[in-house]
């Protein structure tokens, strides 16, 4: 088979772990991105980097479960704040009712797999020192961790472009049709196969895309610390912070903290159904609120700056990850909430494996972006 | 209030007796303290800037950390300590110290010349303002000063005092919008939260610096700084200083190091014929004439170098030596501290996260009667461009009246044409010069609060990218010192502005520390 031309468009941790999954399939691979390089806009530049295996969904845990194992083992080089830190994770129960469910995922991990340890009163605090002593308990998963979105993708169209990929930034797609994607000033480009992984706005350069599951924002607030702040090791967080992950709520807060390799703190989150803009300062109080009581004294420690940012939501809580529906040329992956990037390299593999005809590693069919 | 007077801190556990009314920043250094905090790979970091910009004199001051000890005045009884990375272990719950609400017309931003009389101006016209400021005293960086008030603050004070104009010291604006602003007090984090119908940003200009082998030792300060702890209290009597950048600030910081008693010598990096022009603008302005006359006599003694700049500084924990050079030949100074800044740069950064539009060079952009691009939002003084005090006092008036809804008279608005136009003369002719600034891309840190350093951003495009992939402008100055010196190079964009617009303390006081924690 003679070399295939590929272009993704967006270079964020999705189109970048896409782009190296393909050039190292021998693709001819060109990255479209309309910002000043990889990893520095849209929801790759806010998110917090917890690399998590999260049971909400069978089918999402089999894509949290490659694409952690893939971060772990597969890495590009980084410098070693930035890459994956096995910081494990920490889901904490206030009461009763929140540690039995707790202990049903881990029943649920074990089968399929997953190391899990429930713990239980004073194990808890030994695991986490500075957790609040109100909580009765928490999940353990040890081989969870911490990784540096914008980095990270970077650091994927490095190895990318040593491998023979180009990108070209300050470029932006305004429309993609079946062989072409076409730029704003009219001129186009034609490809054999066209990723398009651009992020919350995927759908808008589709064709067709009124056969697929809509996709929406839904904003987020995050507050970083000072250094000499990091006073967990574990990525913290409450059962129940994806809640309103999928936009029944108007407004979900719940404590999610990353303890960031620059001994900082990554305070969340929220979850609105709105595109990210300015910051709303009484949200963002009643979110570090929220983390003071699960780890008391948090909210003393200094912020040197708080953003926002968007996730793209599916409607129905799943990515879309695949050939769009009626289409031979053009594959999307996008929508992927709060786990982008967690998963991206097992979407990546997905995707790859479509386009080179492989089997895939897992069943692809729960993200097919044309399922009803 | 009599500086004479001593009070008693606690430096890490020792009692020390200091005089009162002094800057906590000044008062450590007389003491012999000049490390206050240590950098991410461990260096010992003191006072750079002494005017709040840096972070670099950040300590804790009564258990709250991030206190700026350079917008501090000392207090009897105060506790500091240096800030030391946290164990992983339970902390005291803390509890949210409440907000207090504030109601006006008009919130003026900066007390500095052009602050002081937007305000003043303003409250004259029926408006009721309230005037906002980090420092400790008003008069902002030319106009600040300890124990005695000189003459042109008294009269600024007293009339904004006579027009009803409430004063906030002492607390940094950090987050808002038209409609409301949140002010947080430089020491305890405590909040303020005012509701406005229009703003007055008059912000001023902080020092640019230039990095170079040594400038990150203790002892190393801004031009502007050694000025501003000087009249903090800092005793410079028998110390030797070079004096060294660019710019008439430097002329004002020897004088009054000379006349407080240091040994001093000047280096400026322009050449005096650079500076020829300069002169002829003086001979049109006698008010002008008359100061720099003044400075001229106190400067008698003091050797003066042009085409003259510090490459290197050296010395065990903090500078000893300086190295300076002059065309082709290096010469080595040992001093007492070396205070280097390369002119002023708008502070711009309230203006920013308010939404206003600035020019290409870093200036907030303003029509004639000083109005934003920001319906609401007025600026004046350096923030819209280097211009000196008398231009700031100009603006600054004329912002005050359009912010009452009046029309600024055509007399003031001349003046200020005027005293702009002087501003621009001094920008030219002391304009940095090439090979200085290709000296920067030497493997020198950049930005102080990460330490990266310069040769890893090679290659960097945006400063966008600098601040995601390479953590420059990462720190609590958000930039403030290393964002400028990138710019330096073509990059042309502004780093973004985001809440909070200073890093703070946080607003929140333990709760329950006597049940034995
Ligand atoms: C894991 C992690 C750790 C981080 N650690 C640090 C750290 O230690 N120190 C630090 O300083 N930062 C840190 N950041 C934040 C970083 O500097 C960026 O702010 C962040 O990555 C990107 O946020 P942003 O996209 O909102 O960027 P920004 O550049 O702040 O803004 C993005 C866009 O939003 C727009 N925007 C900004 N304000 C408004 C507004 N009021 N209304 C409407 N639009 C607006 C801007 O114009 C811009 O186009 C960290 C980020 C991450 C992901
Ligand atoms: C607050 C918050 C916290 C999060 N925390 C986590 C977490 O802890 N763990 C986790 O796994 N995930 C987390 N996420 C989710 C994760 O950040 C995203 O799922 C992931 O970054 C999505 O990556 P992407 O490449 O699909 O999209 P994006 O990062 O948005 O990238 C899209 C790229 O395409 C470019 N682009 C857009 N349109 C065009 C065009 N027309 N032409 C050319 N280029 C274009 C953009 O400039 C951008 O670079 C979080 C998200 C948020 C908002
Ligand atoms: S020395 Fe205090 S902030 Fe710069």
């Amino acid at each position: 088979m003679s070399t295939l031309r590929i272009i993704v468009v967006g270079g964020g941790i999705v189109g970048a772990a896409c782009a190296r999954s393909l050039v190292r399939r021998g693709g001819q691979v060109e990255i479209i991105e309309a910002g000043d390089g990889p990893g520095l806009h849209g929801a790759t530049a806010a998110g917090m980097g917890h690399i998590v295996v999260n049971d909400a969904e069978p089918a999402g845990l089999q894509l949290c479960l490659l694409g952690r194992k893939l971060w772990r083992e597969d890495a590009p080089p980084m410098n070693p704040d930035d890459g994956f830190i096995e910081s494990g994770t920490l889901w904490m129960a206030e009461d009763q009712h929140g540690l039995d469910n707790l202990s049903r995922a881990a029943d649920r991990l074990a089968t399929a797999g997953v190391t899990a340890h429930l713990l239980e009163g004073a194990a808890l605090f030994d695991a986490e020192p500075a957790l609040s002593r109100d909580l009765i308990g928490g999940l353990q998963l040890p081989q969870d961790g911490v990784l540096y979105a914008p980095a990270a993708a970077a650091a994927l169209v490095a190895e990318s472009r040593r491998l023979g990929a180009t990108i070209r930034c300050r470029t932006r797609v305004t429309s993609v049709e079946e062989n072409r994607v076409v730029f704003a000033h009219g001129e186009s480009m034609v490809a054999d196969a066209i990723v398009i992984a651009s992020g919350l706005d995927a759908l808008e350069l589709c064709p067709g895309s009124e056969n697929c599951i809509p996709i929406h924002p839904r904003e987020g607030h995050l507050a970083i610390t000072t250094r000499g702040t990091c006073i967990i090791s574990h990525h913290v967080v409450e059962a129940g912070y994806q809640k309103g992950a999928q936009g029944e709520e108007d407004e979900a807060v719940a404590c999610a903290v990353l303890p960031r390799s620059t001994d900082q703190l990554c305070i969340g989150s929220s979850r609105r159904p709105r595109r990210a803009g300015g910051l709303d300062s009484d949200l963002m109080e009643r979110i570090i609120h929220r983390a003071e009581r699960f780890i008391p004294g948090i909210a003393g420690l200094p912020i040197i700056r708080k953003w926002t940012g968007t996730r793209a939501a599916s409607a129905d809580g799943r990515p879309l990850i695949g050939l769009l529906p009626g289409s031979s040329s053009l594959w999307v992956a996008a929508g992927f909430e709060g786990l982008g990037i967690t998963q991206a390299p097992a979407a990546a593999e997905l995707i790859a494996a479509s386009i080179f005809d492989e089997e895939p590693v897992i069943d692809p069919t729960p993200w097919d972006p044309g399922r009803n | 209030m009599n500086s004479q007077e001593k009070v008693s801190i606690r430096v890490d556990g020792t009692v020390l007796e200091v005089r009162s009314g002094t800057q906590l920043a000044a008062a450590l250094m007389g003491e012999g303290i000049v490390a206050f905090r240590s950098s991410p790979c461990g260096d010992k970091r003191g006072v750079l800037c002494a005017m709040g910009s840096c972070y670099e004199c950040r300590a804790m001051v009564d258990g709250h950390r991030l206190v700026r000890t350079c917008l501090v005045t000392v207090q009897d009884g105060m506790e500091i300590t240096t800030e030391r990375p946290l164990e992983k272990k339970l902390l005291p719950t803390v509890e949210t110290t409440d907000i207090v609400e504030d109601e006006t017309g008009v919130v003026v931003i900066g007390s500095g010349p052009a602050g002081l009389s937007a305000a003043c101006v303003a409250a004259e016209l029926g408006q009721d303002v309230l005037l906002i400021d980090e420092s400790a005293r008003p008069g902002g960086r030319i106009w600040a000063h300890r124990g005695q008030m000189p003459a042109v603050v008294r009269y600024w004070i007293d009339k904004a005092d006579r027009a009803g104009v409430r004063r906030l010291q002492g607390a940094t604006v950090i987050d808002g919008e038209v409609g409301w602003l949140e002010a947080a007090s430089v020491i305890s984090g405590a909040r303020t939260r005012v509701r406005c119908q229009k703003i007055i940003v008059a912000t001023g200009a902080r020092e640019r610096f230039l990095p170079f082998p040594g400038w990150t030792l203790p002892g190393v300060v801004g031009a502007g700084a050694l000025q501003s702890l000087i009249k903090g209290g800092l005793d410079v009597k028998g110390k030797r200083y070079v004096i060294a950048g660019t710019g008439p600030l430097l002329l004002a910081v020897a004088a009054i190091a000379v006349s407080e008693g240091a040994e001093v010598i000047l280096a400026e990096q322009a050449s005096l014929l650079q500076r020829v022009p300069l002169a002829f603008s003086l001979l049109a302005s006698p008010e002008r004439m008359r100061e720099v006359w003044q400075l001229w006599k106190t400067l008698r003694g003091v050797e003066k170098i042009s085409s003259c700049w510090p490459v290197k500084a050296q010395g065990n924990q903090r500078v000893e030596k300086v190295y300076l050079k002059i065309g082709n030949v290096t010469r080595v100074e040992e001093v007492d501290g070396l205070a280097v800044g390369y002119g002023l740069i708008p502070e711009t950064r309230v203006a920013q996260g308010l939404g206003c539009v600035l020019e290409k060079d870093g200036r907030v952009k303003v029509d004639r009667y000083q109005r934003t691009s920001v319906e609401g939002v007025l600026c004046a003084g350096e923030p819209t461009g280097i211009a000196g005090s008398e231009a700031a006092l100009a603006s600054g008036q004329i912002a005050g009246t359009v912010a009452a809804a009046g029309t600024p008279s055509f007399q003031l608005m001349q003046k200020l044409r005027r005293h702009r136009g002087w501003g621009i003369a001094l920008e030219r002719t002391h304009s940095l010069r090439p090979d200085l600034i290709r000296s920067v891309v030497e493997d020198v840190i950049v930005c102080r609060c990460e330490d990266v350093v310069s040769s890893s951003i090679r290659g960097v495009r945006s400063l966008r990218q600098a601040r995601i992939q390479h953590r420059i402008g990462m720190g609590p100055c958000q930039g403030r010192v290393c964002m400028p010196i990138l710019a330096l190079g073509d990059t042309l964009e502004h780093d973004s502005v985001r809440p909070p617009w200073s890093t703070c303390p946080s607003p929140r006081t333990e709760l329950s520390s006597t049940d034995g924690h």
